[in-house]
């Protein structure tokens, strides 16, 4: 059986309480407290790398925590079946290549043995991403409730690999996505739960003044002029190159510094041909800075947000766009495309500010470069509002919360 | 007599599939909208924004003001929306005649940017109880003072709105405890369009003005000790209060 034992750590419920106050944990304990009882079981297919592994290591003893016990099993992976299901999470990313006959039987029979090897014995199941999905066959027993938790953007997903996975999907008593934009028709529910940052991460936590001017050194990043900030990985869709266009608009009427910070394009073809198109661009250019970042970066991220006057995220499409949270949570002015889940954290004129274009970006650039106060304003509104709505005790309180409206629904 | 018990309430957000890529669109989203709908973008914002010092518009409001960029109708919307938040039918006939005023070929030409459309979304509320049962309405205020925004905005929004047949209300409870003013205060307060906590701020400073009488008369009872006493700690209260401001205006 492949449960995750995790080794104790501080207690998160107390750091989060600290950080954030006793009342925005009463929800969390509220419904933990309506599952009172009830087991949960989280079922991915890794224990480490990757997003949804990084979730669940704060996630589980949260929940335990909070009271509901939950425990965390992991599919065992072998190559092939790495490859088929590398394949089919490529598909539902919009990029071609099939799936044949016998991967298709593969995955099936993969599936079934996983099932055989693992407890999944909760009253409550969330299955994470495609790779386990086909569990879902292997109830236990009546009157367990299962989700289907997809933490992919199926929006360009290939209809055929869709058409492959969609008859388990459907069989989850609901489902749960990060954005709208992601959610196929389906008969059960299918709920938004927009995705969160840890505020007590290495990425969102506090640092010292001397700390930051200490990353901007070593990053030789010059501290002399405000920052403009834009980190996201290099991707046309991030549109990397109207932002230098922006800020060369910008730098006619203020001076600045623009750094465009990202990872990823090592690994891929097209993230080089970007930041190579960027770089030539931004030559000669002497007030900006092109970072390519390794992707443990996390302390020069928050470095960086956190020296910035202006973060950029000037994305032609987003999925959520959780950087511009983190800048938010940084009491950040930011200037932010009005596409994907940016404008439910930027409401524009109170959190931030959104553009449609290359000379709106600039213009909101130059005006919050010109006032400090309203730099402020939209920065400690920004703030408020990800406190709110975008920290990883809400995303907590509402996994539970869809199970306790199962239950509910459900008898 | 039995306490009150407080609740909290989650909202699980599911998009229904409708769209709009324009102001007719959105009319016509708006004319076919669900009620807990209806209640999520021109409502329940109230509580995802419930500390702004300013409460922003609602969702509707917010996407013609930042996405479609058309200041004027997204203000109408907005005040629309604030003057029919309490009564779902009005407010929907409200963002409709703002819609309808505007004619149709211009609504069609008033539109989003790609991947700026609006998605329409219902939302399903999970009530969870919030471990707190006041017993007088004193202890109520108290708790209420301290409670999480969700349980403030199920008690004084959502239950009223949503549900205005049930009979376990906070207002009923409080008016059976004699305190009809306040209960009508509470009965009236979703119509004025309040952030969340300018709605707490309001409700404790009422109270609290309301029992300074009551206070005053049960001091006016006490011992002639125990009265110099009281009096002592009030002067030396705001002796206090004055130093504090004084060091304040000092301070560089």
């Amino acid at each position: 059986m492949s449960v995750v034992t995790l080794s104790p750590g501080p207690p998160l419920l107390e750091g989060y309480r600290q950080a954030l106050g006793a009342p925005a944990l009463r929800a969390l304990e509220g419904v933990a407290r309506r599952l009172r009882g009830h087991r949960l079981v989280m079922v991915n297919s890794t224990a480490a790398g990757g997003g949804v592994a990084e979730i669940l290591h704060r996630l589980v003893p949260l929940l335990n925590e909070a009271g509901v016990p939950t425990t965390w099993e992991v599919i065992e992976g072998a190559p092939r079946f790495y490859a088929v299901t590398k394949g089919i999470h490529n598909a539902l990313h919009g990029q071609p290549g099939a799936l044949g006959g016998e991967d298709r039987d593969y995955f099936r029979e993969w599936s079934r043995a996983q099932a055989a090897k693992l407890a999944l014995d909760g009253d409550l199941v969330m299955i994470h991403d495609p790779q386990p999905v086909a569990l879902v066959e292997h109830r236990r027993r009546a009157g367990q409730r299962w989700v289907w938790r997809c933490h992919v953007d199926l929006t360009h997903a290939d209809p055929e690999v869709w058409a492959f996975l969609a008859p388990w999907v459907v069989r989850y008593d609901a489902t749960v996505f990060s954005a709208a934009a992601f959610v196929p028709a389906l008969p059960a529910p299918a709920y938004l739960v927009p995705p969160s940052i840890d505020p007590l991460s290495e990425k969102n936590r506090e640092l010292e003044p001397e700390a930051i001017r200490a990353v901007l050194e070593r990053l030789e990043v010059p501290g002399r002029a405000p920052l403009v900030t834009q980190v996201s990985r290099f991707d046309r869709l991030k549109d990397p190159l109207g932002v230098l266009e922006a800020f060369r608009l910008a730098r006619r009427q203020e001076s600045a510094h623009l750094v465009l910070a990202g990872g990823g394009a090592a690994d891929d073809p097209e993230g080089s041909a970007v930041l190579a198109e960027v770089r030539a661009r931004a030559a000669g250019m002497t007030d900006v800075t092109v970072l390519e970042l390794p992707p443990d970066s996390h302390r020069d991220i928050n470095a960086l947000q956190r020296a910035s006057a202006v973060v950029l995220q000037k994305s032609l499409r987003e999925g959520f766009a959780l950087t511009v949270s983190e800048a938010l949570w940084k009491r950040r002015a930011v200037v932010a495309s009005a596409v994907g889940g940016i404008p439910l954290q930027v409401m524009h004129e109170r959190t931030g500010l959104l553009v449609r274009s290359v000379e709106g970006a600039a213009y909101q650039v130059t005006r919050l470069l010109r006032n400090p106060s309203l730099r402020r304003y939209l920065g400690e509104a920004g703030e408020r509002h990800v406190r709110a709505n975008f920290l990883l005790p809400r995303e907590a309180r509402d996994y539970l919360a869809v199970f306790a409206r199962l239950l509910e629904v459900g008898g | 007599m039995a306490g009150f018990e407080l609740v909290s309430v989650v909202h699980l957000v599911r998009p229904t599939g409708a769209r709009a890529r324009n102001l007719e669109g959105l009319r016509a989203g708006i004319a076919a909208a669900a009620p807990d709908c209806l209640f999520y973008h021109a409502c329940q914002y109230v509580l995802r924004f419930h500390d702004a010092d300013e409460l922003p518009p609602n969702d509707f409001a917010a996407w013609v003001e930042g996405v479609v960029q058309d200041r004027e109708t997204a203000e109408r919307l907005a005040f629309a929306a604030a003057q029919e938040s309490h009564h779902l039918a009005g407010l929907r006939r409200a963002l409709l005649a703002v819609l309808e005023a505007i004619p149709e070929n211009t609504r069609l030409t008033r539109d989003a940017p790609e991947e700026g459309e609006f998605r329409f979304h219902g939302v399903d509320s999970v009530v969870v109880p919030a471990g707190l049962a006041p017993g007088t309405v004193d202890e109520l205020v108290e708790h209420l003072r301290g409670a999480e925004p969700a349980s403030l905005f199920y008690h004084l929004y959502e239950r009223p709105l949503l549900h205005p047949e049930a009979e376990d209300t906070l207002e009923g409870w409080v008016e059976q405890q004699g305190e009809r003013a306040l209960a009508q205060w509470l009965r009236d307060c979703p119509r004025w369009g309040l952030s969340l906590e300018d709605a707490r701020r309001r409700l404790v400073r009422r109270w609290n003005r309301s029992q300074l009488r009551r206070r005053l008369a049960a001091r006016a009872q006490a011992p002639e000790s125990e009265r110099r006493r009281a009096g002592k700690q009030a002067v030396s209260r705001l002796m206090d209060r004055w130093r504090a401001a004084g060091e304040g205006e000092s301070a560089p």
